[in-house]
């Protein structure tokens, strides 16, 4: 009876601690002026997630800046992908240690860092260094903030494309479609079958891996897909529920495929290489590659438009994590706008198949040279205006999952669309309203 | 003068000063973390927020009668599976082999070193391997396939096929294991039953059944109990091969706790998941080595 009562007692005392040890917030130290400059020699990290072929481009950057600076010695480190440096930052962030002084950060994540206080504001080091953040593309600044604040700022940027064999177009007189309402006829004539009625070239391949890929169809056709209220969605609605029974249509009809599961972007580029498929859907990022692996011309083209023609901003944004020493954050201020000045901008849009983000190279000579070296990125720049900042909702990663899951199972299991998006939005909804 | 502590005692005080680091180390790594987990299964903690709520019951409302329940469900239906199935390929495959083995010549030891090989690989060099091996246009399982007549298998895209995906490559890495274990037990059975055996006219069958079979049964519940908890805990396989995909029909527990921590970033939903797992666990294991306390045959 004693020891038990000693083992209740201990395991109490267990708990109490533990329970007592983080349960409060954390007392507010009073505002003491702020010195945004580096005085000292430092060594700081920058954690990106440039592959390998960029690496060259990653160390001329690197080593450029660590040549002009006498103070600031810069370590680039490849983390992974997007999702990966997302894993290691917020765990970073969490355990309070091995926090990178600046970070790439793909542009979903804003809100959530923002809200959660993971990033330094930078409006302070931007007002405290006079440094001209105006000529940055409007919508760009917009993604790269959060409520106003200055989270980050934009760094690699690109939007949703239709990658297309134009050497196929020009031969067979095809065309890519302004208008959703028009797909369906681009797709059966760009889709090849053989005489047991089998697919042997897909119209076009829509990624299903990521929501990003296929929202701006849903987007520009009148979904909400975050209601004003913030904790609603219109996704088990009829706009909804209509797009939806339309792209399954084209999969069930043998035009296109969905690419889902753990390699769907490869095979998907491959399939586009080997001329299985006429078109693919994705990122303008990786213009040079399809380019460089294709032995016909590609082009690209606007995504299809519904009652909009709006397009999203992908790719990523920069930031300073706030859990950092004020030393390494001032040190990581002036690394930063390096790394997104428009010279540097410069050289990663023409190494890599990101957009310039200036006005003043979007909008002048500068940019006609740059559209004369890559002149398929003029549908680009002729759509600038269409290029919108992505949703912003500390329960976007959930909703995006939710949606992907349950669009993978109606496109590849062809199961019934109002049934399937109305349970799907209910999800959604308390999801929202439990983030918000 | 009289000792400060009896002799009994002070065996006692030695005997505790000797277990101290090791209750230490089990308390800062082990117990610490599982009281921390149940207390912000409690909470509204979000990963990336330093402060939190206390939420009362609320996560555990949304795992049994919210939206999480159907994911529950989901997960424990392919976790239980994948369990069977890993099982299954461990101690029926590894007997089986084992049993091939132990009749083979010694100078067959190379190919009980080659099928054992497997287990030494890490499983993530392995699953990224076998990603392509199974990637439905380009892998080379499909290209044998379609060498003999057949047609492409969406071997991870299908939800009807992505689970056996992965059971392969764990039954890859885990038959040889299962061999070895049995193959050690069975040297160690005397052959004196086998030689009373075959004197009284009992057939190979029957040697097998009666004498070898019981006689593992020890090897069996070891195997049977490591097995389970390591495939109730699978998590790398999945992740490099599927993702928990196609919509959720690898999902098994660990990738949904993982998924709700580092994915939506909802650590109090992810603990709850995990002191359910917990439990369970606890459940199924002290369940398993009370009815095999009745049942194994220790004596060889």
């Amino acid at each position: 009876m004693k020891k038990s009562l000693l083992l209740i007692l201990s395991l109490l005392v267990v708990c109490s601690l533990a329970f007592a040890a983080g349960s409060g917030e954390k007392a507010q130290a009073p505002a003491a002026k702020i010195s945004y400059e580096v005085t000292e020699p430092i060594t700081i990290d920058w954690w990106h997630a440039l592959e390998q072929q960029y690496w060259p481009l990653v160390d001329e950057i690197v080593g450029g800046f660590n040549k002009s600076n006498d103070l600031i010695t810069v370590e680039a480190k490849y983390i992974g992908n997007y999702a990966t440096v997302n894993e290691n930052l917020v765990a970073a962030h969490a355990a309070n240690s091995g926090v990178p002084a600046i970070t790439v950060a793909n542009t979903p994540y804003v809100a959530e860092y923002g809200k959660g206080g993971l990033t330094e504001d930078l409006t302070p080091y931007i007002k405290a260094t006079g440094y001209d953040i105006d000529d940055f593309g409007e919508g760009m600044l917009v993604a790269s903030a959060y409520e106003g604040k200055q989270v980050s700022l934009p760094f690699l940027i690109s939007t949703q494309v239709m990658y297309y064999n134009k050497t196929m177009a020009d031969k067979e007189g095809i065309t890519i479609p302004a208008k959703f309402a028009d797909m369906e006829a681009f797709l059966k004539k760009a889709t090849k079958k053989d005489a047991s009625g089998t697919t042997t070239r897909w119209g076009t391949i829509v990624p299903g891996w990521d929501q990003w890929y296929f929202e701006t169809f849903f987007l520009n056709n009148g979904v909400k897909i975050v209601n004003d209220d913030r904790m609603t969605t219109d996704l088990g609605g009829k706009a909804s529920v209509a797009v939806t029974k339309q792209l399954q249509d084209y999969m069930n009809k043998g035009y296109a495929y969905w690419a889902a599961g753990t390699s769907a972007s490869s095979t998907m580029r491959q399939n586009f290489l080997d001329g299985k498929a006429f078109s693919v859907i994705h990122t303008s990022s990786l213009y040079n590659l399809y380019t460089d692996l294709a032995d016909f011309e590609v082009g690209m083209a606007w995504l299809p438009a519904g009652d909009t023609k709006k397009s999203e901003i992908g790719g990523s944004v920069i930031l300073i994590p706030a859990k950092n020493d004020q030393k390494v954050k001032n040190a990581a201020w002036v690394f930063l706008q390096y790394l997104v000045g428009k010279e540097v901008n410069m050289r990663w849009a023409d190494g890599s198949g990101y957009m310039p983000t200036r006005n003043s190279v979007l909008t002048t000579q500068e940019g006609e040279d740059f559209l004369k070296r890559k002149p398929a990125f003029k549908t680009i720049f002729d759509n600038l205006d269409e290029i919108n900042p992505r949703i912003q909702h500390a329960g976007w990663n959930q909703l995006a999952t939710i949606w992907k899951s349950n669009l993978d199972q109606i496109m590849l299991e062809n199961t019934n669309v109002e049934s399937q998006l109305k349970v799907m939005a209910e999800e959604i909804n308390e999801v929202l309203a439990d983030s918000e | 003068m009289k000792p400060l502590l009896s002799r009994k005692s002070s065996k006692k005080v030695g005997d505790f000063a000797t277990v101290l680091p090791a209750l230490l180390f089990l308390g800062v790594f082990v117990y610490y973390p599982v009281v921390q987990v149940v207390r912000i299964s409690f909470t509204n903690w979000n990963l990336i927020n330093d402060s939190y709520k206390y939420v009362g019951l609320k996560n555990w409302i949304w795992l049994f009668e919210g939206s999480g329940t159907k994911y529950l469900l989901n997960s424990l239906k392919v976790t239980f599976l994948y369990t069977l199935g890993e099982l299954f390929v461990t101690i029926i495959g590894g007997m089986i082999l084992a049993v091939i083995f132990n009749k083979l010549a010694k100078s067959f030891s190379i190919m009980r070193a080659l099928v054992f090989l497997p287990k030494y690989i890490a499983m993530s060099s392995a699953a990224v391997v076998f990603l392509w091996i199974l990637n439905t246009d380009n892998g080379i399982l499909n290209y044998f396939i379609m060498k003999m007549g057949g047609t492409k298998v969406n071997w991870l895209g299908d939800k009807n096929r992505a689970l056996l995906s992965i059971l392969m490559l764990t039954g890859w890495r885990t038959i040889g294991y299962g061999m070895m274990i049995y193959l050690a037990a069975m040297r160690g059975i005397s052959t004196n039953y086998y030689e009373a055996a075959s004197i009284d006219g009992a057939s190979k069958w029957t040697q097998f059944s009666r004498i070898t079979l019981p006689l593992l049964s020890p090897t069996t519940l070891f195997l049977f109990v490591t097995t389970f908890i390591s495939a109730m805990k699978v998590f790398q396989s999945v992740d490099v091969l599927t993702s928990g995909g196609p919509y959720r029909s690898t999902e098994v527990i660990v990738y949904m706790i993982y998924k709700y921590a580092m994915e939506d970033f909802r650590m109090d939903r992810a603990s709850t998941v995990a002191v359910f797992f917990f439990i369970i666990l606890l459940i199924i294991t002290a369940t398993t080595m009370k009815i095999s306390n009745r049942s194994v045959n220790y004596d060889v």
